[in-house]
Order: structure tokens, then C-alpha cells, then sequence
């Protein structure tokens, strides 16, 4: 019941906070700059935690709290896969799974002009980059990298779009390879576009191959490394 | 004095907790929180874009929607929806999301005595699950009078139909702080004796409702471990 007094703020990072627990006091810290993350908010000299996970820490001065989610929010130079919802005279607007839905300039192509506006119809999967994102705006997306090429963005076509949280992807995107994708890769020859903000597209020869991948993604949320390997070896074995 | 309780606990425990969240697959945050055998399941959709007639469109929406196990809404079912709506609004972070609006949809799956307060707990867990800024949790405890000032901790249907007058109270959640301890002050009070909504059916003298108080903060601390541990796993 009681707040146990801790004098620093190390004994929170790495462990599972819920809201409401006050993680740092700024007043009482030397090195007053510090970068928050998401998770996090500040109450004068109190950050104090606003979603329940994980506190983590970065050198020199980043704190934020990781957990996974069903729903994004969006943050700059991310990469989202999201889904044309309509299509206005400046821009596209596109559900990426956020609280607003983003805008997507017409020209944000790489050499897009008037002339030559890409149509998209309602329902198109778009791999896209978020330039900008603020709280109470519509985020805003891009087609091109930040020099201008179009580097893998835009529409993608056939294979199969499925939502999973936000978690796995980034599970998904770490380094070194995750192990489902890893045992997956050794075997099957597929392509796979992962979203930060928990949609995953997969296209691969047959459909088989592509449920199976799907399947195996989507079940391996809550499992370790080996258990993962496991569960794709027995998944294999059945197909093939 | 001793009481005698139909299920033959004492007069401060607390039914059997039980507590499990991501349940639904649609729903972005869902939890089921059972008190013994009253059960609620809670599911949370949002934030979305887009805000109801009348609301501040500077702050996000709290949209609650109450399905009682027959299926009859009626006065009750709204009284409930606004007693929720606003203990809520006062645990969220409304500034994050501006011009949104994140449903809350409770199910009485069984109402065995002290609904109000299981729903509550289960709407927290559920906004946990779904992601949605919290300044802090909610805990919630039905105190029930049972004549000459002695005061029992959630009751069953059974017993709170026999008492003179039964209060549900809410309180935040006691926190883990690394600053020293009796600091955490709003508006000059000790955050250890904030309370966020409480609701009275019956006739309680003021020294009895203030006994309720002292019992209920004490049970809330128990519900707070036990939240704290459900949402770790």
C-alpha cells in the first residue's frame, strides 16, 4: 500500500511498471535533459508512467515504456503499411491504425507531379514512411525515403495483409533476425512487408505457403526463441 | 461483534479475484474481472477519430455502453453508464487525444452483489490492455452497513438486499514512487487519502460512511497488489 521511498531512479528500468507509479524526480537528478519517450508523461518534477509495460533506458538521457499494443501511435520515420480509406483533391486519406486518420500528399512520390497522379482505389495496401506526427494532427505520410527516391515504398499488390499488435512487429523488424522468421526463411522462399504499427503482408508462390507463414507469425507472439523454432518445424513438417 | 456471513467469510474478506485481460479478438483492449461469482467482462474500442454532439472536442471522448445480462436497458443501466463515464474521465489522460472518442462496452456475464464495483475494475484493466493513457488505476469496493456500525467488504445479492444501506467506492491505486514517501500532494492533500467516486444506497449516518471509508481504503490496497501482479504477467 505504501510508496516504498527508492533513491534511484535505476531500480525501476527493466521492470514492469503500471500507471500512476512515479519512475523519476527531476529534482533531484543531475543531468536535468531528459528525452521521454512514449508511455511516459511529466507532472512538474515527477515523469510518472501512463500505460503499463516495460521501463527502459537508453544512454545518455532516454527513457520510455514498452508495451504492445492493438492500436499505433505514430510517431516520425516510421515505416506502416495502411489502407487507402478515400481519395481527395490534395490527398489520399489513409487508415493507419493511429487515433486520426493520415493524410498522403498526391505529389509525395518519387517524381510525382500533376500529370501523373497515381490512382489508388479504396482498399489499396501502401507501404509507407510517417513524415510528421503531432498530437492533434493527422499524421502525415510519404511514398519517397527522405532524399526523394521511392526506395520499396508504395502500393503492394496480391499476397495477404493481416493485423497482428504492435509488439510483433517489432519483434519482427529487430536485429538479428527473429528466430520465426529465420526457421521460416531456411525452408520457404516468401516476401513479407511489416508495419510498425502491427500489419503484416506476406506473398509467397502458392497459398499454402502463405497461410502457413501467416500462421506461423501470428502465433508466435507469446513464445521464446526456441518454442518459436519448434512450432515452425512442426508447422513444416505437416506441409511438406 | 461478530457477523455472520451466508458464505461464511469475515466481515473483511474479500470474494476470490480473478482477473484476465485480452479475452476478445476484435476489441483493441478487452478484460473479464470476476469477484467471486459476479463476472464482467469489459471491452475497449478506440481512440477513433471523430467526437459526439455536445463533447469538448479539445479533449478526447469517453464513450460507456452497459449490457446487463437480460438485455432490458433501462434507468439503472444509464445511471451505471454515468457513474462510469465519469470515474473514467477522471483516471485518463483526455489532453493526448483530442477530438477522439474511445467506446467502453461492459457485459454483466453473472451479478451476484457488487456489480458496479467488478465492472469498474474491469473497465481499468481493459483501458490498460488497450493502451489508452492512464493518470493512474481505479480500484473499486462495495462496504455494506450491517446494523449497530459494523461494516462488511463486498457483499453478495443476498446481503446487500438484507442491509440497511451499502456504499461503492473507488480509489486509485497505490503506486510505486522513487520519491519520498507522503509526497505525492494534489492540492495539498496526501495522495494516500484521495478518493475518485463514491456512491451510497440507503439510509448511513456520517460516522458510519466514514468507517466505510477507513475499510474500504484498506480492502482497495489488497485490489491494488492484485491488480498490479494481473497486469505484470
Amino acid at each position: 500500500m505504501d510508496g516504498k521511498p527508492l533513491t534511484s531512479p535505476a531500480s525501476f528500468i527493466d521492470q514492469m511498471v503500471v500507471p500512476g507509479d512515479v519512475v523519476l524526480d527531476l529534482s533531484s537528478m543531475a543531468n536535468q535533459t531528459i528525452k521521454l519517450g512514449g508511455g511516459l508523461r511529466q507532472d512538474s518534477d515527477a515523469i510518472s508512467v501512463m500505460k503499463a509495460g516495460k521501463l527502459k533506458f537508453s544512454r545518455p538521457n532516454k527513457y520510455w515504456v514498452e508495451s504492445s499494443q492493438k492500436r499505433y501511435v505514430p510517431c516520425v520515420e516510421d515505416t506502416v503499411l495502411g489502407v487507402v480509406v478515400d481519395s481527395k483533391a490534395d490527398n489520399f486519406l489513409v487508415d493507419i491504425k493511429g487515433p486520426a486518420l493520415a493524410f498522403l500528399p498526391v505529389l509525395a512520390f518519387e517524381g510525382g507531379t500533376r500529370r501523373n497522379i497515381p490512382k489508388f482505389e479504396v482498399g489499396s495496401l501502401l507501404y509507407v514512411r510517417v513524415v510528421k506526427a503531432s498530437a492533434g494532427m493527422n499524421p502525415e505520410l510519404s511514398c519517397t525515403d527522405a532524399s526523394g527516391k521511392a526506395a520499396e515504398f508504395g502500393i503492394l499488390k496480391d499476397g495477404y495483409m493481416f493485423e497482428t499488435s504492435t509488439g510483433v512487429s517489432r519483434m519482427l523488424l529487430s536485429s538479428p533476425t527473429c528466430p520465426v522468421l529465420e526457421a521460416l526463411g531456411k525452408k520457404l522462399s516468401f516476401e513479407i512487408a511489416v508495419g510498425l504499427n502491427g500489419r503484416v503482408w506476406v506473398n509467397a508462390g502458392s497459398t499454402s505457403m502463405i497461410i502457413l507463414v501467416a500462421n506461423a507469425i501470428m502465433s508466435s507472439e507469446s513464445l521464446s526463441g526456441t518454442k518459436q523454432k519448434i512450432m515452425v518445424e512442426n508447422l513444416l513438417r505437416r506441409f511438406q | 461483534m461478530e457477523i455472520d456471513r451466508h458464505d461464511s467469510r469475515t466481515r473483511n474478506q474479500l470474494r476470490p479475484l480473478a482477473c484476465s485481460r485480452n479475452i476478445l479478438n476484435r476489441a483493441h483492449g478487452s478484460a473479464r474481472w470476476s469477484q467471486g461469482d459476479t463476472i464482467v467482462m469489459a471491452a475497449v474500442y478506440g481512440p477513433k477519430a471523430g467526437i459526439r454532439k455536445n463533447e469538448n472536442p479539445e479533449k478526447a471522448c469517453i464513450e460507456v455502453i452497459w449490457k446487463p445480462r437480460t438485455d432490458q436497458v433501462g434507468k439503472a443501466e444509464k445511471e451505471y453508464e454515468m457513474i462510469l463515464k465519469r470515474t473514467l474521465q477522471s483516471i485518463c489522460v483526455l489532453t493526448i487525444n483530442p477530438n477522439t472518442t474511445t467506446t467502453v462496452i461492459l457485459q454483466v456475464v453473472n451479478d451476484d452483489g457488487s456489480v458496479l464495483p467488478c465492472a469498474i475494475n474491469a473497465s481499468c484493466a481493459a483501458l490498460v490492455d488497450a493502451g489508452i493513457p492512464l493518470k493512474h488505476l481505479a480500484v473499486a469496493i462495495c462496504c455494506a452497513l450491517a446494523g449497530s456500525g459494523s461494516v462488511i467488504l463486498d457483499p453478495t445479492k443476498l446481503e446487500e438486499q438484507k442491509m440497511e444501506a451499502f456504499t461503492y467506492l473507488v480509489f486509485p491505486n497505490s503506486v510505486l514512487s522513487v520519491l519520498p514517501e507522503g509526497s505525492l500532494h494534489v492540492d495539498g492533500e496526501p495522495m494516500e487519502h484521495a478518493i475518485i467516486t463514491s456512491v451510497t444506497h440507503g439510509v448511513i449516518s456520517v460516522d458510519d460512511y466514514l468507517y466505510c471509508l477507513e475499510r474500504g481504503h484498506a480492502a482497495s490496497a489488497k485490489i491494488s497488489d492484485f491488480l498490479r501482479r494481473s497486469l505484470q504477467s
